[in-house]
């Protein structure tokens, strides 16, 4: 028995009707990291992060999260991971039909067992601390994007996750809210010890945020490194990503 | 590599995949069915969790969607009808006492549930199947599952016992409205007098309890099919749109099917007199 990392991948295959995306994806994550995953559109990062929460069954490979594999959990067995690792979705999702408030308490009434008027105040003060107070009784159709991905992100942090997943969490923000949410991701995870995976193409919140960076490619980690030593990589594959060429060695499908 | 496979076999393959598609389908509907009775239990068990609230919430939209839609199509249908039964029976037998005594008998065991059950497949189950669909696509589904909840027990159950509770009602409904046009249209038209045609003495208890299964029946079979229809959503609003017709497609098609095999069935029960 080798000792694992807090969340691991291992050999992952996934493909959807005949097309591979993950071919044997390797990547070991540790306790309190901030991982960035970055990689061109369509390359499987959204769909790895699903494996681990398992919205998504893998084909072949192995999830471990903590001690314990979770690649072959049923619907059931899921829900204790779901409540450990949170996950924010690329496009917020915040359901349609309910306040804010109640977005934020469905969870701590699910998961904690809350009662509704208990589950209702706590989402209150979870809005107001992401600056939501005021439209804490609108829908979701009423607000901003950055507005529900700031709700969706209190949604998220109610049940304190020891992992959660930020799929692009920035994208679509202006400069000022992409900054208050990395300075988020880095006190969740300086303060409380959570680890981070995140998705995103965002420049400046990788070199300024992340621990690692992991470049997917062909499905599979093709490069994993700090951020520094990413933007310094000889690797002509990287480079062209970094610099953002439309021309170079990378192979993108459809186009 | 192997070698491309052979013409037969790839003949077969085409006849063979549509089969399989259409048995997992039937897979997953009996799936969703299954799902949704042990939500029952999950939610109203012992020390399960009601949502509070929910079913009645759902009763009132199914109410409030198909309340008058109901009454007028089934009134406009008894009348037709009856315009019709009453002329060919005038030229067939010259007799019109026994119209009134048989129409009540037809809509008690057959028209009433099964008509209004026609018109909830397209309302309700284009409702369900639109809402899950678009909550499918839009990854909502996968929030509320993130969040600790089943999608099934969440949506489904509370849309299921509504549905059931509101089909009977609307069939009582509707079944008294088409009789109470047909009536009319009878007196009307050609002078039945009202009180030889509200004569309930053909109906028996075995009427009612047929009328009555098959409402339930009904009541439950649209939710599941126009559930499952919104849960094999793909895609974008155009998956939605998809799901939306098959949901109303399927559930008129099961209202119809569910009607021949319980008609079948209490035919055989009571040797073929109905
Ligand atoms: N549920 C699904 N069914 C079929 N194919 C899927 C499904 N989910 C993802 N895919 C396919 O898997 C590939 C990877 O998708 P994924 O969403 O992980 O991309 P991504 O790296 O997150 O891209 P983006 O940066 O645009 O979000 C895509 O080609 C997509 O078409
Ligand atoms: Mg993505």
């Amino acid at each position: 028995m080798t000792a694992r990392a807090f969340v691991e991948f291992i050999g992952v295959e996934k493909a959807f009707a005949g097309k591979p995306v993950l071919r044997g994806m390797d990547l070991a994550i540790g306790k309190g990291e901030i991982l960035y995953i970055i990689g061109t559109s369509g390359v499987g990062k959204s769909v790895t992060i699903k494996h681990l929460v398992g919205f998504l069954p893998i084909d072949r490979g192995e999830i471990w999260f903590d001690g314990q594999r979770v690649d072959q959990l049923d619907e059931r067995g899921f829900y204790p991971v779901r409540r450990r690792v949170g996950m924010v979705f690329q496009n917020a999702t915040l359901f349609d039909a309910m306040t804010l408030t109640e977005n934020v308490a469905l969870p701590l009434r699910k998961h904690q067992g809350l009662g509704w008027k208990a589950a209702l105040a706590d989402a209150r003060r979870r809005l107001a601390q992401v600056y939501l107070a005021d439209f804490a009784d609108r829908y979701p159709a009423e607000l901003s994007d950055g507005m529900r991905k700031r709700a969706a992100i209190a949604r998220t942090l109610t049940l304190a996750p020891e992992v959660v997943l930020f799929d692009e969490p920035t994208t679509g923000l202006d400069p000022v809210n992409a900054r208050r949410i990395d300075r988020l991701i880095r006190e969740l995870s300086r303060t409380l010890g959570v680890t981070a995976v995140v998705v995103s193409h965002d420049l400046p919140s990788i070199m300024s945020v992340a621990d690692r960076v992991a470049f997917l490619y062909q499905g599979r980690v093709h490069a994993l490194a700090t951020p520094a030593a990413l933007a310094a990589s000889a690797d002509p594959i990287v480079q062209q990503f970094i610099a953002g060429r439309s021309s170079g060695p990378m192979e993108t499908p459809g186009f | 590599m192997s070698a491309a496979p052979s013409l037969p076999v790839r003949a077969l393959a085409a006849l063979g995949r549509p089969v399989v598609a259409a048995a997992r389908a039937t897979l997953e509907l009996w799936g969703v069915l299954i799902g949704t009775l042990a939500g029952i239990i999950r939610s109203y068990g012992k020390g399960g969790r009601r949502p509070r609230g929910a079913v009645l919430a759902q009763m009132y939209a199914i109410g409030n969607r198909s309340l008058v839609f109901v009454a007028v199509t089934l009134g406009f249908i008894g009348m037709v009808m009856m315009y019709q039964a009453c002329l060919q029976f005038s030229r067939a037998i010259g007799d019109l006492s026994q119209v009134g005594l048989q129409f009540l008998r037809l809509v008690v065991s057959d028209f009433g549930p099964t008509l209004t059950a026609m018109m909830l497949a397209t309302r309700v189950g284009a409702g369900i199947a639109a809402e899950i669909g678009s909550m499918k696509v839009t990854e909502q589904l996968d929030a509320l599952r993130m969040s600790g909840v089943l999608p099934i027990d969440y949506l489904l159950v509370p849309r299921f016992l509504a549905s059931i509770v509101m089909t009977v009602a609307l069939t009582i409904l509707g079944a008294a409205i088409m009789y109470g046009a047909g009536g009319l249209t009878a007196w009307l038209s050609f002078g039945v007098n009202p009180r030889t045609f509200f004569d309930p003495a053909m109906v028996q208890p075995r009427h009612l309890a047929l009328g009555l299964i098959k409402a339930v029946t009904y009541g439950a079979a649209i939710p599941i099919v126009s559930g499952f229809c919104g849960l094999r959503a793909r895609g974008s609003s155009e998956g939605v749109g998809w799901a939306t017709t098959a949901a109303v497609v399927g559930s008129s098609f099961a209202v119809i099917a569910l009607d021949f095999a319980l008609s079948v069935g209490a035919l055989w029960l009571f040797g073929g007199d109905l």
